[in-house]
């Protein structure tokens, strides 16, 4: 009779269970997507894996990380602090950083690096002494300043142009993985790391899940919202700095686009907007993501309406990713103690022998097959659309002498699924075993296809 | 006039001294930049005799009820004290002019001064009069703004109160109040919706792409205008279960119907992303600077602006899904005890939106003439401004569609002004970002924390 105790305090258990730790299961769909991005990104342009292209990529990518990075630091401290002047912000630095430079007072880096984050912190010092003394609402403050940077970086530089400091004349270059960009970007992120093991990153946490609670526990809220948007501050100045060596000159307007990106990114890397929930590891990879986006799209030829695609698939993986954030719950419900780092890990290792294969196997880089009209071969519409190389025909002979072992790995992968289904839900009325009986057969299904066509190919290759 | 309240001897004696300085320092740049001798006694003694009223009013407002005793500090501390705010206020305002009358040549003149006095006036009386008004202190004081930055405009720039500039203030003005009431109905529920540029650039050549495929213009509208409709209801959908998330859905959402819309319309062409065809003679009538309303010299856009802004006001002060609105946005748990949908007023909202955006985007390509997908750029952070200033709160349940109204006159008459004494686009931008912020300061402060335990 002491069951129904056990299943009382069972759901107890669960949520306490669930709500502690520093397990975060909103990073599920970020490091999915970054994964997935990922290997398509490799079997459509195996030269991504090279130290050129790694380097090109972290390049481009930094200054939407920082600008990431100082979104989220600002975020966090709750109240719906979304900061829309971040991109004007970071304009606003790289331009006069560049009229300064031209008029010779900044040329050494400790000046320049100084300078940069003096600025940002100054902006979003005011900008929190607003938010807390002013008390309007932080969006509008943001709004406000991001009408006001972004004109005033038009009247200080009215069209592109200018010199970088020529000491980051050669970062921007993207040769070798290990440039001076990505050291910046290891500091800050290794920098908020260790901040998070600080009383005071608790304190912000707390202030942004619930501000009353945190004023009626003593945590200064004053002092707690400043030091946020200080650290925010200078995270700007360093993705400026990093924007100034990607383009090597100044730009009023390019800087005020990373607002939207940033934004995007943030909410993408399962940050909260309402306060209280977000890290730099989400933010990294929902930057990541953008970009791998953009770059996955880069390598289908659309023709003329490469733009417009690229804005359709990136709006709709926006949204079906905040989508999915919905089924976290659902999710959570079944794993209780999903650890984002173990995940993380599998899931490199699977990329990695993807990375390995497209990197080793391929016989000739080049245009993809024509198509001919033909039967349907169905490895080839699967794989099709991925790959873009032709294989060599030891890889072809492998990949045929793999495939029972590939079946047999997903039959006893199905098998396991069901098992752990049914013995969970054997206890309970539901549909659910109904449901998995059907996915399994599905998935066996599936398999088996798979294993005839190829059977099919094999008597063609031989033929 | 009423009787001028009756304030403390220091305090006057404070007010004259100033206006002295005042007056003063006026006839001196007067003299030395050569102006006629008569102008300048003008000017000054227009400066004295207004500053030395509009200090009384300022000083004898806050003297209401106010103890008079001799105890405690001295009375020039007292005064000093009391009238701190509005001293260092007043101090800035000066310090303002005087700095512009040293730097730029030839801004001290006469119509500068009276501007300036306006200027002051309507301080005054947003800070005397706006007390009386609980309700509608936004209204109040956007009525007060857009009257002196009228009054101001009319005398220093040549033409600013012209009917054919009033006439296009109120062309674009329209513009801009049609796609804003989407945001105004959201913003009372609580969301943002940032898709409404997209939808406009989208009806704009999607419109003018279905006339160039042989459609009726008639029924290219209609189909226009219900694909925006139901964008706004998926976008509608998509957020329900995401409000905190809102911003980022209908941004997602935006740029997948701008790629969209120029995917259809480019199949087949050969221009990728440009639309050719020719705006139908109404539709251009409808939004064009010289459209005509039955015979009458304006353009119609602007009458079927203000009914469909009578309508939304009438209607979200008076009917019940007007109010339900509004209960909606205060609090959502007490609103659905009542049994109001949130779902369906939260659709029907977004739904709202999307066809005032797509309207828009029919009616700006009368105005042009020609698709452009941009068009609706502008409108991103536009229609939030407007939201804004108009005292609309973001987190719902306060303002309404009259204040949006009157946010949408101020941003207008001020750009115009703007255009007007020669600052161009960046100017406006930066000028616009520093004045939301005082703006909204002055009657949309959240309280302090400690008052919401």
């Amino acid at each position: 009779m002491s069951l129904p105790v056990s299943e009382v305090s069972q759901p107890v258990a669960a949520k306490a269970e669930l709500q502690g730790g520093r397990s975060n299961p909103f990073l599920l769909m970020p490091i999915t997507l970054f994964f997935f991005l990922l290997s398509v990104a490799v079997l459509r342009t195996p030269s991504l894996m090279t130290a050129s292209g790694i380097g090109a990529a972290i390049i481009v990518v930094t200054p939407l990380i920082l600008a990431t990075y100082a979104l989220m630091a600002s975020t966090i401290s709750g109240r719906g602090t979304v900061d829309l002047s971040i991109g004007p912000l970071i304009g606003f630095i790289n331009v006069t950083m560049i009229q300064l430079n031209a008029a010779g007072m900044l040329e050494n880096p400790i000046p320049v690096f100084l300078y940069c984050m003096a600025v940002g912190a100054a902006y979003q010092f005011v900008f929190a002494l607003i938010v807390i003394y002013v008390r309007v609402q932080p969006i509008i403050v943001s709004l406000s300043g991001y009408l006001a940077l972004s004109g005033i970086n038009l009247v200080i530089l009215p069209r592109p142009g200018g010199m970088a400091p020529p000491f980051m004349a050669e970062w921007g270059y993207g040769t070798s993985i290990f440039s001076p960009v990505l050291i910046i970007l290891l500091i800050a992120s290794v920098g908020w790391l260790l901040f998070t093991a600080t009383a005071f990153y608790t304190h912000l946490r707390l202030m942004g899940s619930d501000e009353r609670a945190a004023y009626t526990s003593g945590v200064p809220i004053t002092v707690v919202r400043i030091g946020a948007h200080l650290i925010s501050g200078c995270f700007a100045g360093l993705a400026s700095i990093c924007f100034t060596a990607l383009i090597s000159s100044g730009d009023p307007s390019q800087g005020t686009t990373y607002t939207l990106i940033a934004v995007t990114a943030l909410v993408l890397g399962g940050a909260s907007l309402g306060g209280g929930r977000g890290g730099v590891f989400g933010s990294a990879l929902g930057a990541l993501n953008l970009y791998m986006i953009t770059y996955v799209l880069s390598t289908f030829n659309f023709g003329a309406v490469q733009s417009f695609v690229t804005n359709l698939a990136y709006g709709a993986i926006l949204v079906i990713s905040l989508l999915l954030t919905l089924l976290i719950p659902v999710i959570q419900r079944h794993i209780r103690n999903f650890s984002p780092l173990l995940y993380f890990v599998s899931l490199s290792v699977v990329v990695l022998g993807i990375i390995l294969h497209a990197t080793f196997d391929y016989a000739a880089l080049g245009e993809a097959p024509a198509y001919l009209p033909g039967p349907l071969d169905l490895q080839a519409a699967l794989t099709g659309p991925l790959e873009i190389a032709t294989l060599s025909p030891e890889t072809l002979d492998l990949r045929l002498q793999v495939a029972p072992l590939v079946l047999f790995t997903i039959l006893l992968v199905a098998i396991a699924v069901f098992l752990r289904l049914a013995v969970g839900q054997s206890s309970r009325k539901s549909v659910g075993p109904i449901v998995a009986v059907i996915v399994a057969a599905l998935v066996v299904g599936g398999a088996y296809a798979i294993r005839e066509t190829a059977g099919i190919s094999d008597v063609e290759t031989v033929n | 006039m009423e009787k001028l309240p009756q304030i403390s001897f220091p305090a006057r004696i404070l007010g004259l001294v100033i206006a002295i300085i005042l007056a003063g320092l006026g006839a001196g740049f007067g003299f030395a930049q050569g102006l006629a001798v008569q102008v300048v006694i003008l000017s000054s003694i227009a400066t004295l005799a207004l500053f030395v009223m509009a200090w009384r009013f300022v000083i004898g407002q806050f003297l209401e009820g106010a103890p008079t005793g001799d105890h405690g500090p001295g009375q020039l501390h007292q005064a000093w004290t009391q009238y701190r705010w509005p001293l260092i206020g007043l101090a800035l305002v000066l310090a303002a002019f005087l700095l512009l009358s040293l730097t730029v040549e030839g801004f001290f003149n006469p119509w500068n001064v009276i501007s300036l006095a306006i200027l002051l006036a309507i301080l005054v009386l947003t800070r005397t009069l706006g007390r009386q008004f609980q309700q509608n202190r936004s209204a109040f004081i956007g009525i007060m703004v857009l009257a002196g930055l009228f009054s101001v405009g009319s005398m220093n720039i040549e033409g600013f109160s012209s009917g054919n500039n009033i006439k296009s203030m109120l062309l674009f003005a329209s513009f801009l109040g049609i796609a804003s009431i989407g945001q105004t109905l959201v913003a009372l529920l609580g969301g943002l919706d940032l898709s409404i540029p997209f939808i406009i650039g989208g009806a704009n050549v999607g419109l003018l792409y279905l006339i160039g495929l042989g459609v009726p213009p008639w029924l290219a509208t209609v189909i226009v205008l219900f694909i925006g409709t139901l964008f706004g209801v998926i976008n509608g959908l998509l957020s329900y279960r995401l409000q905190g998330q809102a911003l980022i859905v209908t941004l997602g959402t935006g740029f997948a119907i701008s790629g969209g819309v120029q995917i259809v319309t480019s199949i087949g062409s050969a221009y990728s992303g440009n639309v050719f065809g020719t705006v139908p003679p109404w539709l251009s009538n409808i939004s064009a600077m010289n459209g005509t309303t039955f015979g009458l010299p304006f353009p119609p856009v602007i009458a079927i602006w203000a009914l469909i802004s009578l309508i939304l006001i009438i209607g979200l002060r008076t009917t019940v899904y007007g109010r339900y609105l509004y209960a909606l946005g205060v609090n959502r748990t007490s609103a659905s005890r009542v049994m109001i949908s949130e779902m369906r007023y939260w659709v029907t909202m977004y739904a709202l939106s999307g066809f005032f955006a797509a309207l828009t985007g029919g009616l700006l390509l009368g105005w042009s003439g020609g698709g452009f997908i941009g068009v609706g750029d502008q409108y991103l952070f536009l229609t939030l401004a407007a939201v804004v200033v108009g005292g609309t709160s973001l987190l719902g349940g306060a303002g309404g569609y009259g204040f949006t109204v009157i946010g949408v006159l101020v941003l207008q008459v001020l750009s115009s002004f703007l255009v007007g004494i020669g600052l161009d686009f960046k100017w406006q931008q930066f000028i616009f970002g520093l004045l939301i912020l005082p703006m909204v300061a002055l009657y949309a402060r959240s309280p302090h924390i400690r008052t919401q335990i």
